[in-house]
């Protein structure tokens, strides 16, 4: 309504979008958070003497954060578009300019800005805001860890530390690629002038901001006890901290589904003249199966966090056993999401290091029809594998095998990615640059990943290994180890369209050792204690795991420093690196061929494609 | 991994980088594979039952399964690595070749992969149907286990009820658990058997202990605030003791 009476007050030339930035959704957001708390907290009903613990603090809680979301989105100014739609109008030209960010500066990058240059930007800081936070988390927890008693950290806070990083890390590894390269760089390396919808873009990264407060929030009334996985029936038991979670992912999968919808569109109906799909780049491939993936799992992850607020705030019995529900129907809704989100993080990271081979080692791209049919192999084996994570729990012993059969033949697709990448290295001309290591850090580190998973997958050794450090050791690998490395990779190997400027090359190698090494030294510890028999998520183990824990301390803290390496590295080239020249790497793909900085609209002529980008290497003849 | 030449060339095998990539195929694998197994067997813990032996078997198997692949992915980078390397600004010459695939190594590659694939599906699933078997030995003796936050209660067939597991050895024993309150996972580390305490549900696994001593269960399903501390121990007794115990708790039901 705000909307409303705003828009008839104002002039017509200065329009309401032009009010709205950032800070007057952050006032919004919480001046409506505050508003509907102290209605709700007088109107609504005391909890009946049947009713579970927190079940009104529940609704009052999630009303609020529920509010505070609609008060954020509106005073952004996602509301606007929609609402001129429903006064049978829409946005002026000029609205739709400002929108762009034409001629603004600085300031759009506070905005509700719908260049897909900007977005990208936007989500770039995001991504480094949430591995920032969710770094730290790590370092608490590995602190903790460091002795075996335990209590540095209240046994609460420790598990409520553990939520989080781990929720944080998953969001900031599915949104690592896709975000910032898959929305500035995948138009223009298809010859777009913009996303198919480029409001929608700006909606799917400014969910993600508004998702964020929740989580904060929910620091404070409780923490996450549960892990990132939330598990019922003690996510039902869990402090109000959990309504936090609750909320963060709600919002987070729309976002996820928005930007899906957005990228799929994108890629099927505005690649450039002549990009038929066998010159479509690799990397295209890799952003569009990871967010086409998503697109039928986060739906599920949404409806599963919405029936867990439904058990919390209304007393339903979806996860309560004694109540006709089952724990067991989370964790089924959990891991149709859970497994094939692993893969939404972990292809366009692969996609971005294939996209890069050819380039550093001067040689057309090996196999580039296995590269597609190994990515579209694991997209669609991996909405069928989700039971591996429940072999043990009881729920349907007899699924098991044909389970373990679907999980195992996933091994023929990745060994697909594996063919096309050593394949392109064999007899390239070797450029030593930080993002061709990259490609040999992403074969060691997922070579171990993969074949620690082939243990995994098989019930009998699964009995023993799962819910134990060897698969937090496991998974890391392929997220932090494989999917990292080439979200790291692909932020070196655009940084110059990004930013104008060549990252600088002595502070790339410094990062790269210190985060393979550190990595590698941290997760061989976890395998090992793994082995031995510590299970994950506890706070104190016995004094035998304690030199193999101290080991992985120490090389998380070495992981920390090359991260923050990094992270300078980041600034100080931004600010003070080398100029770019429009295409340092002399690669072939379309992102190359336009000058910094990008105009908006990217291309005066949109370019015609005749040949795929991978035309590298001389003819024999 | 031969295959990965072109399939013109006549002589490829006599390439300098294919014997080189050959040779160090040969040692990657050998070395993979013993470091492989070295380290999963050394630090995985000590069996105390024949599910848990065959676990370790299992893994060795697979490792050694999958140091060829892994031996050809290091050979090649290995090879890569060792060539000719550019340093600098500006990238090198373009390759001298424009090979955009290989059919046969893919074909190769994909038919070699779905075998090892196989064999590995194919070892998991025997040792699989053993471990379903021991469920249904109608000798095993039975025991009750229930969850609760933060401890593990252990009920036999005579009434007796402990805290502490207590098991005969070499006789195969079938656990029927279930929590209380949240999700437990009912972990008995040595005996490699692991399976979800479920509130309102009773689950079943089976093992046989076959060694007398004193090991370890854990809870392996995070459960709230003293998740770590929910730990007991399982004491495996001769047959003798086993009894003497049993005749001696099953009357009063205190608990160990």
């Amino acid at each position: 309504m705000t909307t409303l009476t705003q828009q008839k007050e104002v002039a017509p030339k200065k329009s309401i979008i032009e009010k709205l930035n950032v800070f007057t959704a952050l006032a919004l957001g919480v001046i409506s958070a505050i508003v509907v708390w102290r209605i709700s907290l007088a109107l609504l009903p005391q909890d009946s003497e049947s009713a579970r613990l927190f079940s009104r603090e529940d609704k009052i809680t999630l009303l609020s954060m529920c509010a505070w979301f609609v008060g954020f989105m509106t005073g952004i100014g996602a509301l606007v578009g929609p609402f001129r739609w429903l006064m049978g109008k829409d946005l002026s030209h000029s609205e739709n300019m400002f929108l762009a960010g034409e001629n603004m500066g600085p300031k759009r990058y506070f905005r509700y800005t719908t260049d897909h240059k900007v977005v990208g930007i936007q989500y770039l800081f995001i991504t480094i805001l949430i591995f920032f936070l969710g770094g730290g988390l790590a370092m608490l927890i590995r602190t903790n860890l460091g002795t075996p008693e335990g209590g540095w950290l209240h046994a609460q806070a420790y598990n409520s530390v553990v939520g989080t990083h781990g929720i944080l890390m998953i969001v900031g590894t599915i949104i690592m690629v896709t975000g910032p390269f898959g929305n500035f760089i995948m138009p223009i390396m298809i010859g777009a002038r913009d996303m198919a919808f480029p409001r929608l873009n700006a909606l799917s990264f400014w969910l993600i901001v508004a998702a964020a407060v929740p989580l904060i929030w929910g620091q404070f009334i409780g923490g996450i006890t549960t892990g990132w996985s939330a598990y019922n029936p003690l996510a039902g038991q869990a402090p109000l901290g959990m309504d936090g979670y609750i909320m963060y992912i709600c919002i987070f999968a729309i976002s996820t589904m928005v930007a899906g919808a957005n990228i799929t569109t994108t890629v099927v109906k505005m690649r450039a003249k002549g990009m038929t799909w066998n010159r479509t780049p690799i990397f295209i491939y890799g952003v569009v199966a990871s967010v086409a993936l998503a697109l039928p799992a986060f739906p599920v992850f949404f409806l599963s966090q919405v029936l867990s607020a439904f058990d919390r705030a209304l007393d339903t019995s979806f996860y309560n056993t004694a109540g006709g529900g089952s724990g067991w129907l989370y964790e089924n809704l959990f891991w149709i999401m859970g497994h094939p989100e692993v893969y939404v993080i972990l292809i366009p990271a692969i996609a971005a290091l294939m996209e890069m081979a050819p380039v550093f080692t001067r040689r057309p791209l090996f196999s580039f029809n296995v590269a597609v049919l190994g990515i579209a192999g694991i997209s669609g084996l991996s909405v069928l594998v989700w039971a591996h994570h429940m072999y043990i729990s009881g729920w349907a012993p007899l699924l098991n095998a044909p389970f373990m059969l679907t999980t195992e033949l996933i091994s023929i697709p990745t060994g697909m990615l594996f063919l096309v990448l050593v394949g392109t290295l064999w007899r390239g001309r070797i450029w030593m640059t930080m993002p061709l290591m990259s490609i040999m850090a992403l074969l060691w580190n997922f070579m171990i990943g993969g074949v620690t998973g082939i243990y995994l997958s098989d019930v009998p050794a699964d009995a023993f290994l799962h819910g134990s450090m060897y698969v937090t050791a496991h998974f890391h690998f392929t997220l932090m180890g494989a999917g990292l490395t080439g979200a790291i990779a692909s932020l070196v190997y655009w940084f110059p369209k990004m930013t104008g400027r060549m990252f600088d090359k002595t502070l790339s190698w410094i990062a790269f050792w210190l985060v393979q090494i550190g990595f590698n030294v941290a997760f061989i510890g976890m395998f090992l204690v793994g082995l031995a028999g510590q299970p994950r998520r506890v706070e104190s183990y016995a004094p035998t795991f304690n030199t193999a824990n101290l080991v992985t301390t120490i090389g998380a803290y070495i992981v920390m420093i090359g991260m923050l390496v990094l992270l300078h590295g980041v600034v100080s080239s931004a600010l003070n690196g080398v100029k770019a020249p429009k295409n340092p790497w002399q690669a072939k793909t379309l992102e190359w061929t336009v000058d910094y900085p990008i105009p908006l609209e990217n291309f005066d002529v949109l370019p015609t494609v005749t040949t795929d980008a991978y035309g590298y290497g001389k003819a024999k003849s | 991994m031969s295959n990965l030449m072109s399939p013109k060339s006549p002589q490829w095998w006599k390439k300098d980088d294919v014997k080189k990539t050959f040779i160090l195929w040969i040692l990657c694998t050998a070395v993979i594979g013993y470091v492989g197994v070295e380290f999963h067997v050394r630090n995985l813990v000590n069996p105390a039952s024949e599910t848990m032996s065959s676990i370790i078997t299992l893994m060795r198997v697979f490792t050694w399964a999958a140091a060829p692949v892994a031996g050809l992915v290091s050979a090649i980078s290995i090879t890569v690595l060792t060539s000719k390397r550019h340093y600098g600004d500006n990238p090198p010459a373009e390759a001298d070749h424009e090979i955009r695939n290989s059919p046969k190594a893919a074909a190769v590659w994909i038919v070699i992969s779905g075998l090892l694939c196989l064999f590995a599906l194919v070892a998991g699933l025997i040792v699989l149907q053993q471990d379903n078997e021991a469920i249904l030995d109608s000798k095993a003796i039975q025991v009750n286990v229930t969850g609760q936050q933060w401890l593990w209660n252990f009920d036999y067939e005579n009434g007796a009820r402990s805290e502490d597991l207590y098991l005969p050895v070499d006789k195969p024993v079938v656990f029927h658990i279930t929590s209380v309150d949240v999700k437990h996972s009912f972990w008995v580390v040595q005996m490699g058997i692991k399976m979800d305490a479920n509130p309102g549900y009773t689950t079943e696994t089976a093992v046989t202990p076959n060694k007398i001593g004193v090991f370890d269960v854990r809870c392996a399903e995070l459960c709230g605030l003293l998740h770590a501390y929910m730990q007991t121990k399982v004491h495996v007794l001769s047959q003798a003791d086993y009894d003497a115990w049993l005749s001696a708790h099953g009357a009063t039901e205190a608990g160990a």
